[in-house]
């Protein structure tokens, strides 16, 4: 059995483009590579959880951030754990300009595609990192 | 003192992906931001607040804080405590639902009906504890119209630089200086030569030092460097002034 993929989104809750990320990461985790991914909090992540924190370490580990600060990968790494593969919303939007993201409690429907076409992206990044391992 | 925003309560939420509390934590922080005190809130961006953002920390340092946490480790609460200061209040998800006696609790992307009930419960105890730390207590916990938002910067319309202010919105300004030949971000200091500004003091010794008094008192600065950061904000207030001259 091939190892899991962790999957560590922004974790916003201000702005769309965090729950773009947090959508795309539960699309993954769910519905696309579920038996694939596990999802890890950042902020167990940060403050030391050692459960947590030996879980990524045993674990290739793909960032979904919301924006360009990227916090997500940042603090990942901060931790002294590396990112194998990290994505952001905002190269997504770039790509798919058509797929504006509004709405923070609930997406638009742009905003929900876009997730989608990230998560997908994603899926394939955790596949190559399985073959990887 | 410069004069800082209005007094608002900054919700810090877990929002924990990986567990349905986390969900909670969230679902219930938006529906005070968003509805029940919308005009007396503001949320502080976790992640970006672990990151070192200063906007959020800042607002943590001034005006009292709730933290919503999904589960009995309080990553919410003991990062407000750790950079900041210890919330004013904390609310863990794991109790209201114990102390309410409500089933489990399932799905962090859509709850079931155990989850929606705690994320009420919830948020209409943190409208009260909102309402407690700005003393207005007695309100009703219903929703409220969200006030016209006062005049404020302007949002680029590019995307990039917009994002780049992914802070919580709290209002306190803040500046990058060179101090040293690195940047440092001084909170309050806009607000800070706003008011020597305003009251007749202008770039001089005197001033400097007051400027360095006033700047100690909202962010730290080191002994050992008093006089790179005089020397910074001797130069950052001349030219302050200079632009307020030019109109």
């Amino acid at each position: 059995m091939k190892g899991k993929v962790v999957v560590v989104p922004c974790s916003g809750i201000g702005k769309t483009f965090g729950t773009v990320s947090r959508e795309a990461a539960y699309t993954v985790a769910e519905e696309l590579r579920p038996d694939a991914t596990e999802l890890a909090a950042l902020s167990l992540l940060v403050l030391g959880d050692e459960e947590t924190r030996a879980f990524v370490a045993g674990h290739p580990t793909i960032t979904i951030d919301g924006c360009r600060l990227a916090c997500a990968t940042k603090m990942v790494q901060e931790s002294g754990l590396p990112v194998a593969r990290s994505f952001t919303v905002l190269d997504a939007f770039r790509k798919h300009r058509d797929l504006k993201p509004e709405g923070i409690s609930s997406l638009n429907p742009e905003g929900q595609r876009l997730a989608r076409v990230l998560a997908e992206e994603v899926a394939e990044a955790v596949d190559d990192l399985q073959e990887k391992t | 003192m410069p004069l800082l925003p209005k007094k608002k309560v900054g919700i810090v939420a877990c929002s924990g992906e990986e567990m349905p509390e986390g969900a909670v934590s969230r679902v219930a922080a938006l529906q005070v931001l968003e509805r029940l005190r919308p005009n007396d809130t503001v949320t502080i961006c976790l992640p970006l607040f672990l990151a070192g953002g200063e906007g959020d920390r800042a607002f943590a340092r001034f005006y009292p804080t709730v933290a919503i946490d999904g589960c009995e480790k309080r990553c919410a609460a003991r990062a407000t405590e750790m950079y900041s200061g210890k919330p004013a209040a904390s609310i863990v998800v794991t109790d209201v639902v114990a102390g309410n006696g409500l089933g489990p609790i399932r799905g962090s992307r859509q709850l079931n009906e155990a989850g929606i009930q705690a994320a009420d419960l919830v948020a209409q105890e943190v409208a009260r504890l909102v309402d407690g730390l700005l003393g207005r207590t007695g309100r009703e916990v219903a929703e409220v119209a969200v006030a016209e938002p006062e005049a404020g910067p302007e949002v680029p319309e590019d995307e990039e630089a917009a994002i780049s202010l992914c802070s919580c919105g709290s209002g306190i300004p803040v500046q990058k200086v060179a101090v040293n030949g690195r940047v440092v971000t001084l909170i309050a200091l806009p607000a800070i030569f706003e008011q020597f500004y305003q009251t007749g003091k202008r770039p001089g010794d005197g001033t400097t030092r007051e400027l360095l008094e006033m700047t100690r008192i909202y962010n730290p600065i080191p002994s050992e460097e008093e006089a790179a950061y005089a020397e910074a904000l001797a130069r950052e207030y001349e030219k302050f002034c200079q632009k307020q001259e030019a109109g």
